[in-house]
C-alpha cells in the first residue's frame, strides 16, 4: 500500500527533523492546509464521507490514484504534524517535571499555572522541556 | 435576537472562511476562544450534563407546539461559558465541508490547551426552523456527532471530555427570525470541571 508507505516515510522524516526544531502546525493550520491542498479532491472523490473516524483517510487511500500528488504529500504532513503535536503534549509533564520542581515552587496546579511559570522561565528551563512545550503549541 | 457575546467570533469565521493561504485561515483567535470558554463567572451548575440537556430539549418540544414565534426560549444554556461557530455542512447532511476543517481545528487548539484541560464540554448542533422539527433534531445530532468525531479522531481531543448533543431548532440564536442562517450553528459549551476517573 503506497499510501501507508508514504505515511511512514513522512512520519520518519518528521521525527528526524524534530531535532532541527521543525515546528508542529496548530490544529487549525493543519485543517486549513488539508482543506487548501485536498479540498477539491475531497469534494470530487470523497464528498460522501466525513473527516472523522478515519473515513476521509480510507476514502483517499482508495482513490489515491486520482488524487493530486500535492494533496497526498500535504495530507501526510498534516497527519505527521498532528501526531507529533499530540505526542509532545503528552510528553510535557514528564520532560518538564524537574523544571517545575526547580523553577515553579509553591505554585498550585490547574489553570495552566505551571505552563505560565515554565514559559516565563524559558531561559533557564531545560532544552528538552522547552522543545516539548514549543512542539505542543503551548508557547 | 438573544444577546450574543461572541458575535465577533462568528463574524471572524465568516470573513476568513475563504481565505487563501493556510496561515491566513486561522479562523478564530485562540486567546479569545480560551477566555470565552474559561470564564468562571459563567460556570455551569454542577448537575448540568448532556442527558439533562437532551431532556430539556424534549420538554421544550412538548411544551411549545405551534409556530416558532410563540415558543418560549430554551434558557438552560444561556449565560454559560460558550462559543458559537459556523460550520459548513453539505446540504441536509452531516458531512463537514473542507472549508470548515480549519474552524474545527481552532476548537481543537483551544481544547488541547492546559487552560481548558480541566473542563468538560458539550458540542451542540443547531438548525434553523426550515423543514421538519423532528428531522432537524435528528440532523443536528448527526452534525454534532460529526464535529465531535473530527475533534476526537482527527485532532486528538480526549473523548472523555466531550459529548455531542443535537438541539434541533429548539435553541434559536435569533428567536425573532427563526429562519435566520445565524441559527444554524455549532456551540461549544463548558459544562464544568473534568475529573479523570
Amino acid at each position: 500500500m503506497r499510501f501507508i508507505t508514504i505515511g511512514l516515510a513522512a512520519a520518519a522524516m518528521a521525527i528526524g527533523m524534530a531535532g532541527a526544531s521543525a515546528q508542529t502546525m496548530s490544529y487549525s493550520d493543519a485543517g486549513a492546509l488539508l482543506a487548501q491542498s485536498c479540498g477539491k479532491d475531497i469534494t470530487k472523490y470523497c464528498a460522501k464521507v466525513n473527516l472523522g473516524d478515519g473515513a476521509l483517510r480510507d476514502c483517499m487511500m482508495s482513490q489515491q490514484a486520482k488524487i493530486s500528488p500535492q494533496c497526498l504529500t500535504d495530507y501526510q504532513a498534516v497527519v505527521a504534524s498532528i501526531t507529533k503535536r499530540n505526542a509532545a503534549q503528552q510528553s510535557v509533564a514528564k520532560l518538564c517535571k524537574n523544571d517545575v520542581v526547580r523553577h515553579c515552587q509553591g505554585m498550585v496546579a490547574g489553570d495552566a499555572h505551571f505552563l505560565s511559570c515554565l514559559n516565563a522561565a524559558s531561559r533557564v528551563v531545560t532544552a528538552a522541556c522547552n522543545q516539548a512545550i514549543v512542539d505542543a503549541g503551548w508557547r | 435576537m438573544k444577546k450574543t457575546i461572541f458575535g465577533g467570533l462568528v463574524l471572524a469565521i465568516a470573513l476568513t472562511g475563504a481565505a487563501g493561504s493556510a496561515s491566513a485561515q486561522t479562523a478564530l483567535d485562540q486567546n479569545q476562544i480560551m477566555q470565552s470558554l474559561q470564564s468562571a463567572a459563567r460556570a455551569a451548575p454542577p448537575e448540568l450534563s448532556a442527558a439533562l440537556i437532551r431532556n430539556a430539549v424534549q420538554e421544550h418540544i412538548k411544551n411549545n407546539p405551534g409556530m416558532p414565534i410563540t415558543w418560549t426560549p430554551l434558557q438552560l444554556l444561556d449565560g454559560l461559558a460558550q462559543i458559537n461557530v459556523q460550520i459548513q455542512f453539505a446540504l441536509n447532511s452531516d458531512i463537514i465541508r473542507p472549508e470548515s476543517y480549519a474552524t474545527i481545528g481552532s476548537i481543537a487548539d483551544a481544547l488541547h490547551h492546559p487552560i481548558l484541560g480541566g473542563y468538560k464540554f458539550v458540542v451542540t448542533g443547531n438548525t434553523d426552523t426550515t423543514g421538519d422539527r423532528q428531522a432537524n433534531l435528528v440532523l443536528s445530532q448527526k452534525r454534532a456527532d460529526a464535529v465531535m468525531a473530527a475533534l476526537v479522531t482527527t485532532y486528538g481531543v480526549d473523548p472523555s471530555r466531550l459529548e455531542a448533543v443535537g438541539l434541533g431548532e429548539e435553541n434559536l440564536e435569533d428567536t425573532k427570525d427563526p429562519t435566520n442562517p445565524l441559527n444554524r450553528r455549532v456551540q461549544l459549551i463548558n459544562i464544568g470541571k473534568y475529573l479523570p476517573k
